[in-house]
């Protein structure tokens, strides 16, 4: 299994805040990784600088074998994001909106058609393909930016809290097309929650962040050893130590 | 440049379809068939009245001498309220469309989507402009062409080469000037994070160039060089200073809105009235001279537009978008 990301001492500072402090760690392809921690404590902004949307102050990354700093055209082709909270033209359909991003990343017009129409049935709004995006609801809002970010057919995929907003039974279909998307087509993924059940049931590895650094990595038996927790420990305790809260 | 097609496309049909740009449209191609109704009036009775009186010595010699004077100081002077008109609606409507053009995407949440795709932000800031443009230009085209076409309609102008291409200097000119106003709109919804108050801004510095800052070159100009009212054998006369009209022109030209208006009044100017003793004489000025006469104020519009859109460009390619 070869390298999918390799990030190198990224750090971003805002005047006194510094969000992201020195982060190092490899994905490895294929891989399902989880970016755990709470509110501000740097898991967005690590995305945004994987992709070029944020610049880093120090450090880079390798994301598909290009630096993030130097060439981040060639770090983002293949590779898809769902944003948090993300945004759509409400002025046009689930159809359009995607057609749009389609044709933005170059898919040629014929394989695109088909694409977009597969992509919506299989997030669950082949009923509302042609119902402006406006209308929706934040649920099929998510569904139709997880359709979004693999409009491009992408090799790496970033979800930023995916499951915001879905009800239960959308999340089960999202945890379900996640672990398809890895085994069938080799897709690495990583997500952020702060839901550790999503946590639990899908990654392979996880790294907990806190006040902008990694506060622990691995596979949760490895979380879990790194913190000594008693056998049957519920992984929320788990949390919670690397957070210093208990 | 990948992907400047697909967003100028999708910027010019967002464009066309809002209502408010339809609705400032309308405004701008009604209150220019309406300025240039009244001025193709104004037109034909002072062409009327000129070929009746005028007693001048042209400089060919002659009646024809009075059919240039006649024809060339009512062209610029009868289409001079579609002139101000044009450079209030047009600018506003300029601003209406461009003035959340990145804010917008960024407060939704669709400009990370955006930029996670294999483009340059150079695509979305020209692609956003572009389909502005393209925008203002349809606009510009069909308002001029409905009110040079009631203009001559009216006036029955003979649609000379000299003529067709001073009025299409004055088309390319307006949409020099309307495409500052939509570099200004764009600057701001890049440096501000809400649409109301990028829109404030814009309409701020609008409002500025059509009214604050002539009325500073003036306000300036009075005190550096007061103009006095005189009496003298009984007629009353203004002791004019060249300083004051110096100092006024230049601050009054830096408003966009004024360079706009000195632009086309030279370019649709074909002669002027020059006094040698009591004797006034009509020069003609061909389009080369008018040209002349219009580029420091054509070099400093051109040069205004470069700048607000660099200074676009250059804030938004080196932004963080969170």
């Amino acid at each position: 299994m070869s390298t999918a990301i390799e990030i190198n001492g990224l750090t971003k500072v805002y005047g006194e805040l510094t969000a992201v402090d020195h982060v190092s760690y490899n994905i490895q392809e294929g891989e399902i990784f989880g970016l755990l921690g709470p509110n501000g404590c740097g898991k967005t902004t690590t995305i945004l600088m994987l992709l070029g949307l944020i610049i880093p102050t120090e450090g880079t990354a390798i994301v598909n074998g290009a630096d993030i700093v130097k060439a981040p055209l060639q770090a983002r082709r293949n590779v898809g994001l769902l944003p948090e909270n993300a945004g759509f033209y409400d002025n046009l359909n689930a159809r359009q909106n995607l057609s749009f991003y389609a044709e933005l990343a170059d898919v040629p017009d014929n394989v695109a058609k088909d694409r977009v129409e597969k992509l919506i049935d299989m997030v669950g709004l082949g009923q509302k393909r042609d119902v402006k995006v406006g209308a929706y609801s934040r649920g099929m809002r998510q569904r139709l930016g997880i359709a979004q970010s693999l409009v491009r057919d992408p090799k790496i995929l970033i979800l930023d809290e995916p499951t915001q907003g879905i009800d239960p039974e959308g999340t089960r279909d999202l945890r379900e097309l996640i672990r398809m998307l890895s085994k069938e087509r080799g897709m690495t993924i990583i997500f952020t929650t702060h839901v550790l059940y999503e946590i639990n049931k899908l990654c392979d590895r996880v790294a907990i962040m806190k006040n902008g650094v990694i506060a622990g990595i691995g596979t949760i038996p490895e979380l879990r050893k790194q913190v000594n927790a008693a056998e049957g420990e519920d992984f929320e305790q788990v949390f919670l130590r690397y957070q210093g809260v208990v | 440049m990948a992907g400047l097609f697909t967003m100028a496309k999708k910027e010019f049909l967002d464009i066309i379809g809002e209502k408010k740009f339809l609705l400032i449209f309308a405004t701008l191609l009604i209150v220019v068939l309406v300025s240039t109704f009244q001025g193709g009036l104004s037109y034909s009775s002072s062409q009327s009245t000129m070929v009746t009186t005028g007693n001048f010595t042209a400089p060919d010699g002659g009646r024809s001498g009075v059919q240039v004077f006649g024809s060339a100081q009512s062209l610029s002077r009868s289409l001079n309220s579609m002139i101000t008109n044009f450079s209030l609606v047009g600018g506003v409507l300029a601003i209406a469309i461009s003035f959340d053009t990145i804010n917008n995407e960024r407060q939704k949440g669709s400009l990370k989507t955006l930029l996670s795709y294999p483009i340059y932000r150079d695509t979305i800031v020209y692609g956003k402009y572009f389909g502005g443009l393209i925008a203002i230009t349809l606009v510009s085209t069909i308002t001029f062409l409905a009110g040079i076409g009631v203009f001559v309609s009216i006036t029955g102008l003979a649609m000379t080469p000299d003529t067709a291409i001073r009025l299409f200097l004055f088309y390319g000119v307006s949409l020099i000037y309307m495409a500052i106003f939509l570099a200004i709109g764009l600057l701001f919804s890049i440096v501000l994070p809400s649409p109301s108050t990028s829109l404030l801004a814009s309409m701020i510095v609008w409002l500025s160039s059509i009214q604050l800052i002539p009325n500073l070159g003036y306000a300036i100009g009075q005190i550096l060089y007061p103009v006095r009212f005189s009496i003298s054998n009984g007629r009353s006369t203004f002791a004019t200073q060249s300083g004051f009209t110096t100092i006024r022109a230049i601050i009054s030209g830096l408003s966009p809105s004024t360079a706009y208006e000195n632009i086309v009044n030279s370019i649709l100017s074909t002669s002027e009235l020059q006094f040698s003793g009591n004797t006034p004489t009509v020069i003609s000025i061909n389009v080369t001279q008018a040209l002349q006469s219009a580029l420091p104020s054509l070099i400093y519009f051109v040069g205004l537009l470069i700048v607000i859109f660099a200074a676009a460009y250059v804030i938004f390619t080196r932004q963080d978008i969170r």
